[in-house]
């Protein structure tokens, strides 16, 4: 019973920061239609930004962590910048180039850090007893709720601010919105360099718990885009349900199926809502 | 066929018939596996350069191809020919499936699905290896009794012709003018009557059986069929020779396929730098020349000639 408790625990804490990473991706896809394929190698840069930052700098993690989100805010804007600015509206070239990126960055990551899995230090150690049923890393827990706070801080800039509005009223009608006064591609760039910063806060907070390694990319994006696709596109609230259902299937998956095959059921799930609902949980079926 | 291309098609088949003369055996191992990319390139291109949308399972495709009719012949004993055409099948109706599945909702769902299938793939060939042998390996015998690369090098001509006929054929039949029709415009090629979705999955499911005929025989040329052949870097190997080729254009992928890996074999000399090159001048080319070295090429001809 306990053990069962631990891993709905683990699926719920990795969930979240599923969302985190999916919100990344699906306010990208809501207002420019283009899905970033280089989210992983993203996520795993600002990993070895957080790793080389308090390692080998020195710098305390608790700076090193928004130091790396900040720096992945930038590569985000320079890419929207150089490479995803002039294939609008050409959802083929932005799909090409996103993917290119991911390998490019695929390799440069290997040559710039290495093959060898890296996990910046914990900033908490020991564990805690949970209602007298099992013990959880403080680590896990931290991470938690850093991720709450992240996910609370996006949904307030998204529902509340200035910014969030005009991000909404794009993907909602882009000339309408550029009609009354909306600078749509400043919106854009900064929209894309978000999407970028929450691949690196994900990245950033979970790689204390599992280190990161160049050739672990991949599986970061495809986790993201199956949340995406769950939750429906476009959705937020789908980012969090869909996150949550996907980290409690995995980590279940994981301890009573297989280990190896963790990363299929997220797949099974994809060709599943496919089948049966492919406008996913909260999307809008018009399409 | 207008006759002066028949004329270039025609001196290009001769030419490629001397090539076992004088190669040596090194060479002539890169012609073949040129002559493979040039059937993967040129099939990706037909989804992607005529009808928009993008395949990240190509490379998986083409594994399954191999892994299917590499099985076959090791466990049930079937001739490689056989094993190749039903590799061939198994990847059509995957392509179908997958295809079905997403291209109603949008060419988006097809490149995260398919990306999906190749990671799935990657993990399952590795991870069930009492059948695929892993990382290690799967031997299998090759197509010929006796080993020559000089017959591979004309069996993979003639596939490679054959294939290259049939696709030249599907872009310039009816089939392909509604192709280009859904590119072009697609409200408006779906409001004159064509059935958008059918001929998207149509194409994906032609297109993917391409490739796991060309994977079948690449698997019993290299005899060693490993996870490297269905993985995304292969994958992207085949995007960038399509891409800085031309996609959208015949000769295209043709060209990026020779360039390419006649560049790579030089480039291995200082390491494995090949693929972060590539996809610097893929990157550059999307960017700056869409239509790729063949679009440049023709654009400057004209110009001289005009």
């Amino acid at each position: 019973m306990s053990e069962l408790l631990m891993y709905l625990t683990n699926g719920i804490v990795i969930g979240v920061i599923n969302a985190i990473s999916a919100i990344g991706v699906s306010l990208i896809v809501g207002i420019m239609k283009v899905v970033n394929f280089a989210h992983g190698e993203l996520y795993i840069f600002a990993g070895y930004f957080s790793y080389h930052l308090s390692v080998s700098l020195g710098v305390p993690p608790l700076l090193a962590m928004p130091l790396s989100i900040f720096l992945i805010f930038l590569i985000g804007i320079g890419m929207e910048r150089t490479l995803i600015r002039p294939t609008y509206g050409d959802e083929m070239y932005s799909l090409i180039i996103t993917f290119v990126l991911s390998i490019v960055l695929q390799n440069a990551a290997l040559l710039i850090f290495g093959p060898y899995p890296q996990k910046p230090p914990n900033w908490v150690t020991g564990a805690m007893n949970i209602f007298g049923l099992y013990h959880y890393g403080n680590q896990r827990i931290l991470s938690f709720f850093i991720s709450i706070g992240v996910l609370l801080s996006i949904f307030y800039l998204i529902k509340r601010t200035w910014f969030g509005k005009s991000i909404r009223a794009i993907s909602q009608d882009r000339e309408m919105a550029a009609l009354v006064g909306v600078d749509h591609l400043k919106v854009n760039m900064l929209a894309f360099g978000l999407g970028a910063a929450l691949a690196g806060a994900a990245g950033v907070v979970l790689s204390p718990i599992f280190p990161v390694t160049p050739s672990g990319s991949s599986s970061v994006s495809l986790n993201a885009f199956i949340v995406v696709v769950l939750g429906g596109m476009g959705s937020l609230k789908g980012c969090v349900v869909g996150g949550l259902i996907l980290g409690i299937l995995e980590n279940l998956g994981a301890a009573y199926i297989s280990t190896m095959y963790r990363h299929i059921f997220g797949f099974i799930i994809l060709i599943l809502v496919l089948v049966f609902r492919p406008w996913g949980l909260f999307g809008q079926k018009t399409q | 066929m207008g006759n002066k291309k028949l004329w270039i098609s025609f001196a290009f088949i001769i030419l490629a018939l001397f090539p076992p003369l004088f190669l040596s055996q090194y060479w002539l191992h890169v012609m073949i596996i040129s002559l493979f990319y040039v059937m993967m390139a040129s099939s990706w291109n037909l989804i992607a350069g005529f009808t928009g949308q993008v395949s990240f399972a190509h490379a998986a495709f083409s594994g399954m191809g191999a892994y299917t009719s590499g099985m076959l012949t090791v466990y049930l004993g079937l001739p490689p020919w056989l094993g190749i055409l039903i590799g061939t099948g198994v990847a059509a109706l995957l392509g179908f499936g997958l295809g079905y599945l997403c291209i109603r909702m949008g060419g988006i769902y097809l490149s995260l699905t398919t990306l999906g299938f190749s990671e799935i793939l990657r993990i399952i060939i590795t991870n069930e290896d009492q059948w695929t042998r892993g990382t290690m390996g799967l031997q299998v015998p090759g197509f010929f009794v006796e080993y020559s690369k000089t017959s591979y090098y004309y069996l993979f001509l003639i596939v490679t012709i054959l294939l290259l006929i049939v696709i030249y054929k599907i872009i310039h039949s009816e089939m392909g003018l509604t192709f280009r029709a859904v590119l072009n415009d697609e409200v408006a090629a779906s409001s004159s009557g064509i059935n958008t979705v059918r001929v998207r999955v149509l194409a994906f499911a032609i297109s993917s059986a391409m490739s796991g005929l060309a994977g079948g025989f690449y698997g019993h040329y290299l005899m060693l069929i490993t996870p490297d052949v269905p993985s995304l870097g292969q994958m992207f190997l085949v995007l960038a020779m399509a891409v800085i080729g031309g996609m959208g254009s015949f000769a295209g992928p043709i060209v990026g396929s020779f360039v390419l890996e006649i560049l790579s074999e030089y480039i291995r000399v200082y390491g494995e730098y090949h693929v972060l090159l590539f996809g610097l001048i893929a990157l550059a080319m999307a960017r700056f020349a869409p239509e790729g070295v063949v679009g440049i090429l023709r654009k400057k001809w004209r110009r001289e000639w005009a």
